[in-house]
């Protein structure tokens, strides 16, 4: 019996050792010459992160880039509970359709996305014509070219990633349990708020963190939509590598962004158990 | 530098003109494979052997003209085949080649600022002075890594439907009262903070001077930082486009390649440029390295292309002046008015300093970007 469970345990290792390969030379070894280049490039020392740290403009960002990632989760929260939720609860046949408009925009890059929301917020697009051709103003409305015009396309882009982990969740929820507390004589809000909403926790939990650490690494949205003032850090890291060939700075942007977001997840470690939320859902 | 981003945005034009049917599919098309074509680094048959140069522009239509207009007539002249990568040599693929000792260019279209950084990190052969000829390039534009190939000019645009009167300078651009609406700049500092010190200003030949020290150039990024609830940035030439086409913007700085294109979509009367107070740019020939087909090939390639007749040909193809003097009295009548370095235009332009920029930009940068978003 022990020989049989260890040579298992052997398969399993068999199986995802080209999956393990292949993260080693293509992601950690990169990542390891990342992380020396932020420290020999362009002398040896802690010059990158000195100057990294002394610059307003870096600083602010860092700010800029934690912020909007923030308020797209807190967006996406909000609209992906009440979509999931709304799926879950309507009549089985539309629950294929309704996912299908959840993941549509999956299938468009982001850039088509970003572009359509030009075409829909600019000062002759669609809503402020329409607005003003309701008379309810008579001047356009700056609803694109800063941070507001941003938040609306990276919550419509990063929509579907909130949406997933909420259903998932919520598909192992009993129903039974709700209306248990229905039958004892809880109000509808009480039966949500006190029953429904506490095990979609781990749900809300997930998805947060999903939304916010990939939205951290956003920049085409910003750079297309925010008219230059909303500038994300990835962005900047960018132009240090492919216009000013500082590799160094580059380089240290990038390794501090990386700490930053895993500080992050290890904040959230700290709330929740994330082998819990992120594995085990449902 | 400023220039991958202009060379790029000089493909983009190209498919423009192809939607207009100005270019036929079948040249399109030859360009698209020609872009699939783009070599691989470390793979043997990609290294150009010793009678084959490779060029490296941008893209699309530029590609095509550059084969046709330099490439074939030097294959004409000397036997050489030529062919044109159209992948983009940006400073920080070229530098990634030649630190793997996989070197497969030969000539980039490139720029002064590139040049001087990769010469500086050591990736760039210097020019041979010896066979390209400094006299045929407008003074103050040859460099030790690099040498002029083409001009182009940041200038002041304006979409006269939406002013009542038209700013003809930057301080006018500045002036928000009497010129309200939203401005462009470059998401970039380069040919910008010339424009600010005009604006406080400096004539178009005292600039860099005004730029000389910190506190010129801190005076330049406070009058951007003053003026900039009102910018909207532009960061490739087909968004400073449409920023006009959608009427986003009433005045902005662009390039005047753009500023061609948009003077024939703007509604008739409704666009204005002016090379006042412009800002005329060059792009730069740089070699890599251990280029494949020697240095001395690659610099009788770059005095081939010194050629004014050459050059008269690439404006009338590209949009983009000669680099060449002698040129200027060889452009037809009709282009002389889009023909950024024209004696008439560079007498009332500023001329972009690389050394001002090869030793102030990167700094600059981060305090025009801290002045934007802060």
């Amino acid at each position: 019996m022990a020989a049989r469970a260890f040579a298992d345990r052997h398969r399993y290792w068999l199986l995802i050792l080209p999956a393990l390969a292949a993260m080693l030379i293509f992601y950690v070894w990169p990542l390891i010459q990342i992380f020396a280049i932020s420290f020999t490039e362009p002398t040896t020392g802690f010059g990158n992160y000195v100057e990294l740290l002394s610059s307003r403009a870096i600083r602010t960002s860092f700010v800029i880039t934690f912020r909007v990632a923030a308020l797209t989760t807190v967006g996406c929260l909000l609209l992906g509970y009440v979509v999931a939720y709304a799926i879950y609860n309507t009549r089985a046949r539309y629950v294929g359709l309704m996912l299908m408009l959840v993941l549509l925009p999956f299938w468009l890059s982001v850039l088509v996305r970003s572009f359509a929301w030009i075409v829909l917020l600019g000062r002759g697009g669609v809503v402020n014509d329409a607005l003003i051709g309701l008379g309810l103003i008579d001047r356009p409305l700056a609803l694109m070219h800063n941070e507001f015009g941003v938040l609306i396309a990276m919550v419509h882009v990063m929509l579907p990633y909130a949406v997933l982990p909420l259903m998932a969740n919520m598909k192992g929820i009993d129903p039974s349990y709700v209306a248990a507390a229905r039958g004892l004589g809880a109000s509808e809000l009480t039966a949500f708020r006190q029953v429904y909403l506490p095990q979609t926790l781990p749900g809300i939990f997930s998805a947060a963190l999903l939304v916010f650490v990939i939205s951290l690494g956003f920049y085409i949205t910003p750079a297309l939509l925010g008219g230059g003032r909303v500038l994300m850090i990835s962005e900047y890291i960018t132009y240090q590598i492919q216009e000013f060939l500082k590799w160094g700075l580059g380089t240290a942007l990038s390794v501090a962004l990386l700490v930053a977001t895993a500080a992050v997840i290890l904040a959230a470690a700290r709330f929740v158990n994330l082998r819990k939320t992120l594995l085990e859902r449902g | 530098m400023e220039d991958q981003a202009f060379r790029t945005d000089l493909a983009e034009i190209a498919a423009q003109r192809f939607r207009r049917g100005e270019i036929d599919r079948r040249s399109l098309l030859k360009l698209l494979g020609a872009l699939g074509l783009v070599p691989l680094i470390g793979s043997d048959k990609a290294f150009a052997d010793a009678k084959e140069l490779v060029l490296v522009n941008w893209g699309g239509e530029p590609s095509k003209v550059l084969q046709k207009v330099m490439g074939d007539t030097f294959t004409a002249e000397t036997g050489v085949k030529v062919t044109v990568d159209g992948s983009g040599p940006s400073a920080g693929k070229i530098r990634a080649m030649v630190e793997s000792g996989a070197v497969v260019w030969d000539v980039c279209d490139s720029g002064p600022g590139s040049a001087i950084i990769m010469g500086n990190q050591g990736v760039a052969t210097p020019i041979d002075y010896s066979i390209v000829d400094k006299s045929k390039v407008i003074d103050g534009f040859t460099w030790e890594y690099g040498v002029a190939n083409y001009m182009y000019s940041y200038v002041l645009c304006c979409n006269t439907q939406m002013l009542k009167e038209t700013p003809k300078t930057w301080a006018d651009v500045w002036n928000v009262k009497d010129f309200p609406g939203k401005r462009t700049f470059r998401k970039s500092v380069r040919g910008m903070l010339e424009t600010a010190a005009m604006a406080m200003g400096a004539k178009p030949q005292e600039v860099y001077d005004f730029l000389k020290d910190e506190k010129g150039i801190k005076a330049a990024i406070a009058k951007f930082h003053e003026l900039r609830e009102h910018i909207i940035v532009w960061s490739s030439g087909s968004a400073s486009q449409d920023l006009f086409l959608q009427n986003e913007v009433a005045i902005g700085c662009i390039w005047s390649t753009r500023a061609q294109l948009l003077r024939d979509q703007m509604p008739a009367g409704g666009f204005s440029v002016t090379f006042n107070e412009g800002v005329l740019s060059p792009g730069a020939w740089v070699v890599p390295k251990n280029n494949p087909a020697g240095a001395e090939l690659a610099m009788k390639f770059i005095a081939h292309t010194q050629d004014p007749k050459l050059q008269v040909e690439w404006l009338k193809l590209i949009g983009s002046g000669p680099a060449n003097p002698a040129a200027a009295a060889m452009v037809p009548d009709e282009l002389k008015a889009w023909d950024p370095s024209s004696p008439e235009h560079m007498a009332t332009q500023t001329v972009y300093n690389d050394d001002w920029y090869a030793k102030n930009q990167v700094k600059a940068e981060e305090l025009y970007i801290d002045a934007l978003i802060n």
